[in-house]
């Protein structure tokens, strides 16, 4: 571990600019568009081959993949609209696949890599990359598709974990190899990392449909460039890049320079008590933008370190969605004015072998220090704070007649987030995980043991205001059959932060009403053992408030009364003017 | 002597088809859409048609595609509805599933939810997934309903409990205390409506009906009424989101069913043709003035699916796959801050219209591009607009200057980059299911359909294009082909063992009385054809594949372990793989169809003769102007094919052959281009 003042980690893909010179290129406006165009249609079909062919609810329901394609100099090109938090990671996942097996040179027509080495990929080991490298027929390569994907196991010591304390707790780690060589599949490779998975046949299914929609991305990027030819492809990309460049450098530049604090908090760190806090810092030059994370703590000894892709992809999300005006999807000219800072061994940079399963959650209220940052920079042009967690709760057990496993994972739930600028908030995922599906609960009800008794906004919860935060909710169940539970709750200490006179609204809180009559809060748990009837009380945060609850319009007030979104005693305390 | 009609109303025009069964004669009427009042364009249509003496007296059947329940929809205009919920349950509806559809909108809200939560009322009561009552209905919790619902000018109740798919005793008890308690207005129960589950899916079809079903009802009474006062005695039927078609009296109580009226004719006649002159597997290019939409017929049918969404609100109902992007003849050109074209969504729609309208319009449309490269012709459309290319030029131009390019560039790049936009759309629907498009033909229609598929081909490396008879009124053609179809879904989960297909038989059973009791009409009972689909899975999982199954004399004709190998084989075909998982059934799915009278001839084309002329145009394949001929289409002698560039005339749409590809009529009386080499 590196003591603070050790050198920081300055990151930036200005550099994949074509030239130096900074002058456009003069390529043709409409074949651009075509182009560009044609590989997000590329990407799109990748997307809806990997559903077409999943095995598994998290892939197809949840959406948790990530599918691109990359130019040879590993520059993106496209991505389809899947798990935002990987999109932003997938070019140090083809850098570090290619590298591992030794580099461009090493390639070949029909090979596929397999990566997962959470420093490498900016993930845990469970999300697992897939990279195909694309050849032209005369063996030329021009670029690289990748799909990126969470396996439902991989060995960890735990189906999820809350508490690991190094990488090699937290599953089989795959460090860049060839599970396709010249189109053969290497059974050997197969086969080892399958038999490091609690559940087999899902896993290699989702895997088959990682590869499969690699093809399909080769294939069409193969088409692109052949009916376009080479020379023509390569300038018109460059144009592409700059006019993504230029979308998110028209919203920077419309930001005042300065210097700007997102202050940001976590319970704990999976193994220990503490409470955590940490700051993003952002400089705005022109139409520059560097996001500083060199003064977060040290790297924890529990899992919620964040590798430094991850970081960079979280960075990038926030910043895509601020700029969100550019509505396009973002290829590598989009990244370009953005810097970022971070000392390695810390938090947002760990070194291996530090723990980073829960890389996820410092990444949630990172994200919503970025947004802190830059709508203190805009004026309040940007939401206020949402709850920063999914409030995902996992159990798993056997049926006590039949003696039948069942696993009830990734139930990551919505979560009220910041009021607008000009309106409430709502109720939503969190950004990094925006395409997320909510389960039903019929549906779980016919999957499960459990009976599920609520589903409903807690009133009071959003963060009183002008226009006020996301509504909470509340979700509870009973367990028909003794369960082992994991939770990853974060953010039950401090709400999601308002603005401009707002006020916070009602932090996250996991309950368990034991058979036997007690309650008991819970945090972070792997493995705790739940016993039959009891009932378990998630209560979803609410979003932060925006402008002075004094001006919320009487009518809003009358109508949240009217619809029991808030009590007469919180009207009264915080809206007099309207009761 | 049958006769039949058909009317399809359209954004800008309505649409009639009248079809003489014994002749085989087709003739068509257009009158401008009333969009206010649709039924009234609709009946003036019915109008002009009637002066053929006897006409509507022979008429059998009155077929109708309606967007009314869709924009009802869209603009939010429809009953005030209440909603009783379980206890426990109310924010189902507003909470949705979570999802941001615009992940790169941080500022984006989900549109409100049709039901507010004043008016979504929860009642104590419980059944659980078994179908066992956990907690008996609460009947004063209604009584407190009703009295809400009359303070606030509740129309129409939508009732959804929890788990009502596995037992709907509570839903009919609270239906029941509704009508108790004075409750008179328009009630819809979830499980009469689907009983599949996922009870967020189920709530806001439930609601969608209850909004959408007072105003889908007057509507298809006042058309009806408007019908019979002209003269018709025949059956009223309305076309379903899911094909097929419905009588109107099926339809005031499933509204539901016709959200997607609109859109899915033009796949349901491209399956028919493709059906009745074996065609093979077809894509559609329906492009109209403001849209291309597209669908997939494979073997005969489009795809088929099981729910659909309008707005962000999910329908649990059979659904046409039918996609649709804007890009449409009057698609809007334009340059974004980073100096790069793009055309569509926005469209200059019928008011003003393309430039070349000259009623206002002054931004260039995919129209005036094609009018500049002379692929309209002389520009003489068919309801005798004469299109004015100065005004094409004019917008053109001033794009041109921003590009430093000119006019004719600057159109050739607009048509490029909308069919390019059409052929990204296509492979993407190809994709999901596992087809090579290359493989198949466009079947192309709409007013500007046959004017850009050509070019869309050509990105798709298809060789043939068909156009079929009528083109521009292809979509009022397909309606008077569908069948009558009544269809229902239920969620029973049923591991494949000894019984089960005994238990699935009892419940199958059940579906298709409750299927023949919807009417009086005892057709269904004699005549209908009776089908069933089953939704499998490996146990565990959540996605199912809906395989059709036999049923004969009121029997499932397949074992245990017959339905096990049938799902093998087409879980194997669809992944590539196969497990030796437990394999269970998840839904069950039934419909009777009655056929009407097969169309047995040929539809022929009716244009009026054009003389053949001599002009330019502009080939996307040589990439420069090229003299070609322009003539009528009932000027082509079938069976002789001749070399492109042409341009082809007919009543309703203008066909733009590029050079690379031959044309003439086929023995099926439908216009074949194939691209040669």
């Amino acid at each position: 571990m590196q003591a603070p003042g050790a050198a920081l980690h300055v990151y930036s893909n200005r550099a994949s600019s074509a030239s130096d010179s900074g002058k456009p290129t003069e390529a043709d406006p409409v074949t651009t568009q075509i182009i560009r165009h044609a590989l997000s249609s590329a990407a799109r079909q990748m997307k809806r081959a990997t559903i077409r062919t999943a095995f598994s609810p998290i892939i197809y329901e949840a959406l948790d993949f990530a599918v691109v394609l990359y130019d040879r100099r590993i520059r993106m090109l496209a991505q389809a609209p899947t798990l935002p938090i990987f999109v932003g990671t997938m070019g140090f996942c083809i850098e570090g696949a290619v590298q591992a097996v030794g580099g461009e040179r090493q390639l070949e027509p029909g090979d596929v890599l397999i990566y997962n080495v959470p420093y490498g990929t900016g993930s845990h080991a469970q999300d697992c990359a897939i990279v195909m490298p694309v050849f032209l027929p005369d063996g030329e390569l021009v670029g690289y598709a990748a799909n990126k994907a969470h396996w439902l196991d991989i060995g960890a010591k735990a189906p999820y974990c809350t508490d690991t304390t190094d990488v090699y707790q937290e599953g089989v780690v795959i460090p860049g190899v060839k599970l396709y060589r010249a189109g053969k599949l290497n059974e050997d490779i197969h086969r080892m990392a399958l038999a490091n998975c609690r559940f087999k046949q899902p896993v290699n299914g989702d895997l088959n449909a990682q590869v499969a929609s690699c093809h399909v991305g080769a294939r069409e990027l193969q088409r692109v460039i052949r009916r376009f030819g080479p020379a023509t492809f390569a300038e018109c990309i460059e144009r592409m890049f700059d006019h993504g460049e230029h979308a998110v450098r028209q919203f920077i530049a419309s930001i005042p320079d300065g210097t700007y604090h997102g202050t940001c908090h976590m319970d704990d760190n999976g193994v220990d008590d503490d409470p955590i806090r940490f700051e993003v810092i952002i400089t705005i030059d022109g139409s520059n933008v560097r996001i500083d994370f060199s003064s977060a703590p040290d790297a924890q000894r529990g899992p919620i370190n964040a590798p430094f892709p991850s970081t960079v992809s979280a960075s990038r999300v926030a910043l895509m969605m601020a700029a969100g005006s550019a509505r396009e999807p973002p290829n590598e000219g989009h990244f370009r004015p953005l810097e970022i800072v971070t000392r390695p061994g810390s938090m947002f940079h760990p070194l291996a072998p530090q723990p980073c399963y829960l890389y996820g959650w410092p990444l949630m209220s990172a994200i919503e220090g970025i947004f802190q940052a830059l709508a203190t920079a805009s004026g309040g042009k940007l939401p206020s704070g949402g709850a920063a967690d999914t409030a995902a709760v996992q159990f798993y057990g056997q049926r006590s007649r039949t003696g039948e496993p069942f696993y009830g994972g990734g139930l990551s739930l919505p979560v009220g987030q910041g009021a607008r600028p000009s309106c409430d908030g709502p109720t939503l995922y969190v950004p990094s995980l925006a395409q997320s599906h909510l389960q039903s609960p019929e549906l779980m009800e016919a999957k499960l043991p459990i009976q599920c008794e609520q589903w409903e906004f807690t009133p009071d919860s959003g963060g009183p205001g002008q226009f006020r935060g996301g509504s909470g909710w509340q979700v509870a169940y009973r367990f028909l059959e003794d369960v082992m539970l994991i939770s990853t709750i974060e953010r039950t200490q401090v709400p999601g932060w308002a603005q401009c006179g707002g006020l916070a609204g009602a932090a996250n809180r996991l309950e368990v009403e034991f058979a036997d009559g007690h309650t008991e809060t819970l945090r972070k748990v792997t493995n705790r053992k739940i016993p039959a009837g009891s009932r378990l009380r998630i209560y979803l945060g609410g979003g932060g408030g925006y402008g002075a609850p004094s001006t919320r319009a009487a009518a809003a007030v009358r109508r949240d009364l009217l619809n029991g979104m808030i009590t007469m005693q919180h009207a009264r305390k915080y809206y007099p003017h309207a009761v | 002597m049958a006769t039949r009609i058909g009317v399809d109303i359209g954004g800008t025009f309505t649409d009639l088809v009248v079809y003489d069964d014994q002749t085989g004669q087709v003739s068509v009427e257009k009158v401008p859409s009333t969009p206010a009042a649709p039924e009234v364009g609709c009946v003036e249509a019915v109008r002009r048609a009637a002066m053929r003496p006897g006409l509507l007296q022979q008429c059998e059947y009155f077929l109708h595609g309606t967007t009314v329940g869709l924009n009802a929809l869209l603009e939010r205009r429809g009953a005030t509805v209440g909603l009783l919920c379980t206890a426990g349950f109310r924010d189902a509806l507003e909470l949705r599933r979570g999802a941001r559809p615009e992940s790169c909108d941080l500022n984006w809200v989900p549109p409100d939810p049709l039901v507010p939560r004043h008016l979504r009322i929860p009642i104590g009561e419980r059944i659980d997934v078994e179908g066992a009552v956990v907690r008996a209905l609460e009947r004063q919790h209604v009584a407190a309903a009703v009295k809400v619902f009359r303070d606030q000018g509740v129309s129409s109740v939508a009732v959804c409990f929890m788990n009502a798919y596995a037992n709907p005793a509570h839903e009919l008890q609270a239906a029941e205390a509704l009508r108790q308690y004075g409750f008179a207005g328009d009630i819809s129960l979830s499980h009469r409506l689907s009983r599949e589950y996922r009870d967020y899916e189920r709530t806001s079809t439930t609601v969608v009906d209850a909004f959408v079903r007072r105003r889908m009802a007057d509507y298809l009474d006042r058309v009806a009424e408007g019908i019979r006062q002209l003269g018709f005695n025949g059956e009223c039927l309305v076309t379903r989101s899911g094909g097929g078609s419905m009588s109107f009296d099926e339809a005031r109580e499933r509204s539901f069913e016709t959200i997607n009226s609109g859109p899915v004719a033009g796949a349901e006649g491209a399956a028919e043709l493709a059906r009745a002159l074996g065609l093979g597997d077809l894509v559609t290019v329906d492009v109209g003035g403001t849209s291309f939409d597209t669908a997939l017929i494979v073997d005969g049918r489009p795809q088929l699916h099981y729910q659909g969404e309008i707005d962000g609100m999910p329908i649990q109902a059979p659904w046409v796959d039918v996609r649709s992007i804007g890009a449409g003849g009057g698609s809007l050109a334009y340059l974004d801050s980073g100096g790069l074209l793009h055309v569509g969504p926005q469209s200059a729609g019928a008011q003003p219209g393309p430039a070349c309208y000259a009623r206002g319009g002054s931004e260039p449309t995919v129209t005036d591009a094609a009018l500049l490269l002379g692929m309209l012709g002389s520009g003489r459309l068919a309801s005798n607009i004469q299109l004015d290319r100065d005004r094409a030029l004019e917008a053109l131009n001033k794009l041109a200057r921003e590009l430093h390019s000119d006019a004719q560039r600057v159109a050739v790049g607009i048509i490029k980059l909308a069919c390019s936009n059409c052929a990204n759309a296509i492979r993407e629907i190809t994709v999901e299911q596992g087809i090579d498009p290359r493989g198949l033909r466009i079947l192309a229609f709409g007013g500007a359909g046959p004017l850009l598929a050509t070019q869309i081909a050509r990105e798709l490396d298809i060789r043939d294009v068909i156009v079929p008879p009528f083109a521009g009124n292809f979509s009022a053609w397909g309606l008077l082909g569908s069948d009558l179809v009544r269809s229902s879904a239920r969620t029973q989960l049923l591991g494949l063992a000894d019984g089960c297909v005994q238990r699935l038989e009892v419940t199958v059973r059940e579906m298709f009385a409750e299927l023949e009791s919807r009417s009086a009409d005892q057709r269904f009972a004699q005549q209908g054809e009776r089908e069933l689909a089953l939704g499998m899975r490996f146990s565990g999982q959540e996605y199912s594949l809906t395989l059709p199954v036999p049923w004969r004399n009121n029997r499932l004709g397949l074992s245990a372990a017959e339905l096990r190998e049938a799902f093998l084989g087409a879980y194997q075909s669809t992944f590539g793989i196969t497990l030796d998982n437990a394999v269970e059934v998840i839904v069950l799915r039934t419909v009777i169809r009655r056929s009407l009278a097969r169309r047995i001839r040929r539809p022929d084309d009716t244009s009026p003769p054009r003389s053949d002329t001599l002009q330019a145009l502009y080939s996307f394949a040589q990439g420069c102007e090229l003299p070609a001929h322009a003539l009528a289409r009932s000027a082509l002698e079938e069976g002789r094919r001749q070399s492109g560039p042409a341009v082809i005339y007919e009543n309703t749409a203008t066909t733009y052959v590029d050079a690379d590809f031959s044309y003439g009529v086929d023995p099926n009386g439908c216009l074949l281009l194939r691209r040669e080499g």
